[in-house]
């Protein structure tokens, strides 16, 4: 046997797993022979576990819990059935030997049953989620088109025509809007943007600053898009202006259209 | 740290490994929500592959549940017992090594000087691992994390930073003891 390790350090290094050669083999036969060292170590281990809290965080992914108690349930039915056919087994004789060979196959059908129908209820619960998640989303285009249809049908609401400004890109937007109601709806066309920038919509309300009311990406047809405005907000006029890609908080390009509300 | 005393913890950890043992499913689910995330933090950092981690942390736990009746709470703490089975594991496949045996592992005793056993525990335990680190040097650092994160030795370090043995090896030392101050109390 040989003595204990000089320099207490030795065991977080140990533990660590950066020692080779003499050094790691003065620990391995010394510690099982040794009580108080073999805390130490234990100890030291525990210190260097903690290192593993400054990985970053990475939740797992619900599947794995799924699988693993798949896994487990099944296990515990094919050891409940190993333990039914052992009991008729060690009884021995004719009817033990009977028993088992009709529970073997039917502890290992349950087994796989077992897997197959858990597999098969997480595959259902995914596929429900998200025929669940359609379900809303056609709701909500449903919804959306009611209210356009209202819109489009109010005799109050009036139509406003975006005029092209001097030297901008062509196109043609037009801007239904029901003031009651608190919506618009968009639609038209509008040449392609420049590289790097996005066309961007504003209400231009009584009082206060313009309002965001989306990005045309690149241009193009614009398929017909409704608006919420905030309530009790009234406009003055609408407006397309060329802001950098993606959008801005507030206008910050030259405005190609604009179109007051009469 | 939290309220609970180190007894507490055990007895908690305790409780669970023992209904475990009588097969109960639902203990293994608790463990599993208790410290599935610290071992998928960890794997995924030594591994870099998140099917692979995924492989391993559930492999770990179905170890947990076959050998439940051979770990004994009182011999030291349940999540550092499972990341040491958890690094031993991705440490061998990222070096191509056939992992340990699950035996030789349930008679690794580990000593965590800290509760781990709620999730404010483990994050207040993690303000502190972050500030021990911070107290080392640069260079320090790398060669700690390169030794726990991709279980390099002392020459592998050497080699792999190009750095003199000794200074590697003093390096770490130096490390070691300052993290040994700063998170044993």
């Amino acid at each position: 046997m040989s003595g204990h390790p000089t320099r207490p350090e030795d065991f977080d290094l140990y533990a660590l797993g950066v020692l080779e050669g003499e050094e790691k083999a003065a620990i391995e036969s010394h510690v099982p022979t040794c009580a108080e060292c073999a805390n130490t170590l234990a100890e030291a281990r525990g210190r260097i576990t903690l290192l593993a809290f400054s990985a970053p965080r990475v939740e797992p992914s619900a599947a794995v819990r799924e699988r693993l108690m798949g896994q487990v349930h099944a296990s515990a039915a094919s050891a409940a059935a190993r333990r039914a056919t052992d009991e008729p087994e060690r009884a021995g004789g004719f009817f033990g030997r009977w028993w088992a060979a009709v529970l073997v196959p039917v502890g290992v059908v349950l087994a796989i049953a077992t897997i197959f129908l858990w597999t098969e209820n997480a595959h259902l619960s995914r596929e429900l989620a998200r025929q669940r998640a359609n379900l809303e989303e056609q709701k909500k285009q449903l919804d959306e088109a009611r209210h356009m249809a209202d819109l489009l049908e109010a005799k109050d609401t009036v139509s406003v025509a975006l005029a092209v400004q001097p030297g901008m890109p062509k196109g043609d937007v037009r801007v239904r809007y029901n003031s009651k109601m608190g919506m618009a709806v968009c639609d038209g066309w509008v040449e392609p943007a420049p590289a790097n920038k996005s066309y961007q919509l504003w209400v231009v309300p009584m009082e206060g600053k313009p309002i965001s009311a989306g990005v045309i990406d690149r241009g193009g047809p614009i398929n017909p898009w409704m608006m919420k405005l905030p309530q009790g907000m009234a406009a003055k006029a609408f407006a397309v202006t060329l802001e950098p890609e993606g959008g801005m908080p507030q206008p910050t390009g030259p405005m190609v259209l604009v179109g007051p509300v009469s | 740290m939290s309220g609970h005393t180190g007894v507490e913890l055990r007895a908690s950890d305790a409780a669970l490994i023992q209904k475990i043992v009588g097969r109960d499913e639902s203990a293994l689910a608790a463990l599993y929500d208790r410290y599935a995330s610290l071992l998928s933090s960890l794997l995924n950092r030594i591994l870099r592959d998140t099917q692979a981690s995924e492989e391993i942390l559930q492999d770990v736990f179905y170890q947990l549940w076959r050998n439940a009746a051979q770990f004994d709470p009182a011999r030291g703490s349940l999540p550092g017992w499972l990341a040491v089975i958890a690094r031993n594991r991705a440490i061998s496949r990222l070096r191509r090594h056939n992992p340990s045996e699950g035996g030789e592992l349930l008679e690794t005793t580990v000593i965590v000087p800290a509760n781990l056993e709620n999730a404010l525990a483990q994050q207040q335990l993690l303000g502190r691992v972050k500030g021990a680190l911070e107290n080392l040097s640069s260079e320090q650092r790398a060669a700690i994390e390169l030794a726990y994160f991709e279980g390099l030795t002392h020459s592998e370090i050497a080699s792999k930073t190009g750095d003199p043995l000794g200074t590697v090896k003093t390096r770490i030392r130096s490390a070691v003891e300052s993290l040994k101050r700063n998170l044993s109390s």
